[in-house]
């Protein structure tokens, strides 16, 4: 069977810096994973290489069988690969309506748009009371969702969520949490980053651990890590 | 000053809806891209040749000149997108780099025009023939033309902008062109829209203004200079601001060629901008962001 997403051997840098030094990871259809690891180690800049933002200077991408690394954004969009940013405020003198709508930009978004606003609005239904405000008047949680909502306008065939309760409340991140279960429940294939582990392993099958620019550990429901063990990971042996 | 005084407002008005034009066109870049384009004037200009060329040369027909102007200066506009801006869209100080090379771009198309061409004037038939009167003040039909066509063209721009899937994208692109590319907008083409969107835009001023104006190798560049203080003076971007800012610019403008003659006015026109701008920094109409 073919593997959804294949990234293999995957360097990246910037300038002359290098900050990926040779990612694999892979994702079969039908199992989220999930991407953890401190802050300032590359999985922000894996997740921009996969969505064509940033050109690999080495390795291999594939999804579906397709190569597409190094491939133009619009073109990884088309072919259903969809990134929501970290922290985005997406088009700031645009109203919430306009940008869900503008989001379903893509040939294969177009038809059937107006079913996937409604399923948007089902989603996060702030969305739809704040339709004519524009982003940049949204608060911080407002502006994940709408970050979210456009990448499902986008009709995602792999949805790549980047930190997406970075910073929020904890009642607002619950809301989050919920709403990214449920997304994950519709069957859509899902790259999650976040810090919290315990989130990560409650909706995804297998985790990776990204250090300095590589996956020095690969976690999986079976081998799962108690809180001491995640302690360790992120701050070394013997922390507490 | 009354019989005066009429006549003087129509001919701000048709001067606010040329600067209305040329600033739509100069905007719609900047709004895009955040580069301005010095080859603006020079792209009506073309536009203007080769309308004449088409109508009274070839003897195609008005009609058939029109397009073949706008249709020259949009390849013009796309080519300049292509070759002289498009390299530079990484660089940090894409913004000095393409000041330079679309002035250079102006200055070899006004060149290649003088050396094609030749010096000698030329003048393209009006759009429309005969007199109308606005308020009193008798016009040529070809003036009120422009000066209806102006905000259909600015309404239609604004439709295309806020309404249509590809204006938007022109919009999204200008905010945030990571979030842009990541909802599958195709970046580097939507800048090449722009380009062509204005360089028409262009074209069709130059071909309208080669029909009061004789048709010079300058005929853009002059009043371009005021079409640039009437996008500073808007507030850099918005349609809308943009719009009012060219007809205030384009009243005061005839207002001080009345009263102070036309030799002092464009300085008057610039020390008022700088006040302007000292007062409102982000221009008449901008937000105070």
């Amino acid at each position: 069977m073919t593997r959804l997403l294949d990234v293999s051997g995957l360097k990246v840098g910037y300038g002359a810096m290098p900050v990926l030094h040779g990612i694999d990871i892979h994702l079969d259809a039908g199992e989220p994973i999930g991407l953890f690891g401190p802050n300032g180690h590359g999985k922000t800049t894996l997740l921009r290489a996969v969505s064509g933002l940033l050109q690999p200077t080495e390795g291999r991408i594939t999804f579906d069988g397709k190569d597409i690394t190094g491939a133009k954004p619009s073109a990884i969009v088309a072919a259903g690969v969809v990134h929501a940013q970290q922290g985005n405020t997406m088009f700031g003198d645009m109203g919430v309506e306009e940008t869900l709508e503008l989001s379903a930009f893509n040939p294969r978004a177009r038809e059937g748009w107006k079913d996937r606003l409604i399923e948007v609005h089902t989603l996060f239904p702030r969305l739809a009371e704040r339709r004519r405000q524009q982003a940049k008047t949204l608060s911080g949680g407002e502006r994940q969702m709408l970050s979210i909502g456009c990448a499902m306008m986008c009709n995602p065939r792999l949805l790549i969520l980047d930190e997406p309760t970075l910073g929020l409340s904890p009642r607002l991140k619950g809301e989050l949490r919920d709403a990214i279960a449920s997304i994950a429940e519709k069957g859509i294939p899902l790259i999650v980053v976040e810090q919290d582990v315990e989130f990560l392993l409650s909706l995804s099958s297998r985790l990776y651990l990204i250090e300095q620019g590589e996956v020095t550990n690969e976690i999986d429901k079976a081998n799962a890590p108690d809180h001491q063990e995640i302690m360790d990971m992120y701050f070394g042996e013997g922390a507490h | 000053m009354d019989g005066v005084l009429i006549p003087t407002l129509v001919s701000g008005l048709l001067l606010g809806s040329l600067y209305a034009l040329m600033a739509a066109g100069l905007s719609l870049i900047w709004s895009t891209l955040g580069v301005f384009n010095f080859a603006h004037g020079a792209l009506m200009t073309l536009g203007a040749y080769v309308a004449w060329t088409v109508t009274e040369p070839l003897g195609l027909g008005f009609a058939v000149g029109i397009v073949a102007g706008i249709g020259a200066a949009v390849i013009a506009g796309v080519l300049i997108e292509w070759l002289l801006v498009r390299p530079f869209y990484e660089n940090r100080n894409m913004m000095l780099i393409t000041v330079m090379t679309t002035l250079a771009a102006s200055t070899v198309i006004e060149r290649g025009i003088s050396m094609i061409w030749g010096p000698r004037l030329k003048q393209l038939p009006r759009v429309m023939e005969g007199q109308v009167s606005i308020f009193g003040a008798p016009v040529s039909a070809h003036e009120a033309f422009i000066i209806v066509l102006a905000p259909l063209v600015l309404l239609a721009l604004w439709w295309y902008t806020s309404r249509t899937r590809t204006g938007r994208s022109l919009r999204a692109v200008g905010q945030n062109q990571d979030s842009a590319a990541l909802i599958g907008i195709d970046v580097p083409r939507t800048f090449s829209i722009a380009f062509a969107l204005s360089a028409g835009l262009a074209g069709l001023i130059g071909i309208l203004l080669g029909s009061i104006r004789f048709v010079t190798p300058g005929l853009g560049a002059d009043p371009l200079t005021n079409a640039m203080i009437v996008v500073i003076f808007g507030g850099l971007g918005s349609l809308g601001a943009t719009a009012g800012a060219a007809y205030v610019i384009g009243f005061c403008e005839a207002l001080l060629v009345l009263w102070l003659g036309l030799y002092w006015t464009p300085s008057v026109l610039f020390v008022a901008l700088i006040f302007i701008l000292i007062f409102r920094p982000n221009g008449l109409f901008g937000k105070s962001a």
